[in-house]
């Protein structure tokens, strides 16, 4: 990556939805929609609640599948000179093992996020009763097992942040065979209209995003960076580049910019402006020599 | 081409209860912005509330463009306490207009409620293309908010009022107006109000062998078919999708797009 900073996955389309209004190819990567094996429609709307800084999401990973992906997406991508990094979403170990060797095989892809955490899909299959992949460390194991096996490109697992222990899914996945992993998805919610006394989503819960859950993302970065030697892609409320710097002062190597791209298109653009405009107003030379620099 | 840009409030009006019309200076979205084309308003700049409000452009000018909402939670309060010489952040222009189709021989806007604020830069533009100013039904729970009458008629237009009280024009339902006025093959009905309203006015326009294109309104975050969250179910499948975004498909569509059975559903109608 030419700079340390991405999009998160489901926050930036397939990139071709937001290269309107910046050049995606000066970001560090372009982190594509959960792909999968075929076309998924997605959760009944209503699929958004806007929350106190935040909001909460149920789209149910509505994706052009990996046909269309190869052939339209990936390809429009790579006319724009941007780094791929293809999050993929499957139901077994071998739907994700799959999705991996053709993303290789097609050079579609810089590098592999395997989404073992969308809190709003109910067919993941999934061990000893676990709702997400990742709330299971031996899922955990298998999945990340499996798409090691099927790729040599870098590969890196997206882990939920509903869990008792986040160093626990995130050394399951070091152990594994994983280059990296990317913390945090969404935090599960859900909201209720007093008046109607329904749920806001027709999913009833969600993912929750935005600002509102930046505090509990950096402290999940820095309890994860404490035991892993894998770099770690921080995300979670990143609004501008203080709080990006936040994340590698945490621990994380690299940020990806979520649900703000929804409030503003650039923001990420100007994550990396800002990031080397604090770089020389503190006489660093290395964005690198910020990760784990937080002095407690 | 689109832009997001501060734009200076020109003017801030309180237009009637909870309702307000603001305008805003910007020459390069009033270039590029049609009729039925929409923008993201930023309507704090800190981040709660987080996410911008999709509102339609309701007037055009060349040098920027006039916005008319209705007050219906904290953002469009905190919106509503904005004052002229401030700058609010726009981004647009997003979304397909309405198409202008001179070749018809009758156009007729059926406006429920706020979902007036689409219509005036459509008005104006059938008004100057179609060599003769639409119909115009206007219909609103209540006198006080039938809004832009003036601004039709002074567009020629002949504007039929209808509200659910009875307390200006008649006691009736959009829908049942539009039945009143015999659309046939060769009309071409807008609609944009409350879902309810416009799926009445749909079924009216296609029992009547008219055309109909509805203007839809979602819960939105990004406003460019990023997010996935504004989606409706679509009866056939466009592009492949069976959930269209109102944002990007939209958010003008052809009624007979809709499943509006389905939709009614989801958001219990």
């Amino acid at each position: 990556m030419k700079n340390p900073v991405t999009v998160a996955s489901g926050t930036f389309g397939y990139g071709e939805e937001f290269d309107r209004y910046f050049d995606v190819s000066l970001l560090g990567a372009v982190t594509t929609k959960s792909i999968s094996l075929k076309p998924r429609a997605g959760n009944k709307p209503p699929r958004l609640v806007e929350t106190p800084a935040g909001l909460l999401n149920a789209i149910g990973l509505q994706n052009v599948g990996i046909d269309r992906f190869l052939s339209q997406k990936a390809p429009y991508l790579r006319t724009r000179n941007a780094t791929i990094i293809a999050n993929i979403y499957g139901h077994s170990p071998e739907e994700y093992a799959e999705l991996a060797r053709r993303l290789e095989a097609e050079g579609a892809a810089d590098a592999i996020e395997a989404n073992l955490s969308c809190p709003n899909v109910h067919d993941a299959r999934t061990a000893k009763g676990a709702v997400l992949v990742s709330q299971s460390c031996e899922a955990i194991t298998v999945y990340t097992q499996a798409i090691r096996d099927a790729t040599r490109l870098p590969l890196y697992i997206k882990l939920t942040p509903n869990v008792m222990n986040i160093q626990e899914p995130a050394l399951a996945a070091e152990a594994a065979g994983a280059d990296g992993v990317c913390l945090i998805n969404t935090l599960l919610g859900m909201a209720i209209n007093p008046e109607t006394r329904k749920p806001r989503l027709a999913n009833i819960v969600g993912g929750l995003s935005g600002p509102a859950i930046r505090p509990v993302a950096v402290k999940m970065v820095w309890d994860a960076a404490r035991v892993l030697r894998i770099p770690i892609i921080g995300t979670g409320g990143i609004s501008g580049a203080a709080s990006a710097i936040e994340f590698l002062l945490a621990g994380a190597t690299a940020v990806s910019v979520g649900s703000m791209s929804f409030r503003r298109p650039d923001t990420a653009l100007r994550v990396v402006e800002g990031i080397a405009e604090y770089l020389k107003r503190h006489q660093i030379a290395d964005v690198n020599q910020l990760i784990g620099a937080m002095q407690a | 081409m689109r832009y997001i840009q501060d734009c200076e409030i020109v003017a801030h009006d309180l237009v009637a209860p909870k309702h307000w019309r603001m305008r805003l200076r910007s020459e390069d979205i009033a270039r590029a912005a049609q009729p039925g084309q929409f923008c993201m308003v930023e309507v704090v700049e800190t981040l709660y509330p987080f996410l911008r409000r999709p509102m339609c452009f309701s007037e055009i000018h060349d040098d920027g463009f006039t916005l008319l909402y209705k007050v219906e939670g904290e953002g469009t309060q905190l919106l509503s306490q904005r004052v002229p010489g401030q700058t609010c952040s726009i981004q647009g222009p997003l979304g397909n207009g309405f198409p202008i189709a001179p070749e018809l021989e009758r156009h007729v806007i059926v406006s429920g409620g706020i979902g007036v604020a689409a219509f005036p830069a459509l008005a104006r533009a059938l008004a100057e293309t179609c060599g003769r100013p639409p119909e115009v039904i206007l219909a609103a729970r209540t006198r006080e908010l039938l809004l832009c009458a003036d601004l039709f008629r002074s567009l020629g237009c002949t504007v039929h009022l209808a509200t659910d009280d009875g307390s200006a024009g008649e006691k009736a339902y959009a829908a049942r107006m539009l039945e009143r006025l015999g659309p046939g093959p060769g009309t071409l009905v807008y609609a944009c109000g409350p879902m309810i309203m416009m799926s009445t006015t749909a079924a009216v326009a296609a029992r009547a062998g008219a055309s109909c294109l509805v203007s839809l309104e979602a819960q939105m975050a990004c406003g460019d078919g990023a997010c996935l969250g504004c989606v409706v179910e679509s009866k056939v499948e466009h592009e492949g999708e069976k959930m269209v975004r109102v944002c990007v498909d939209g958010p003008v569509f052809d009624a007979a797009l809709i499943d509006w059975e389905a939709h009614n559903t989801a958001y219990d109608l």
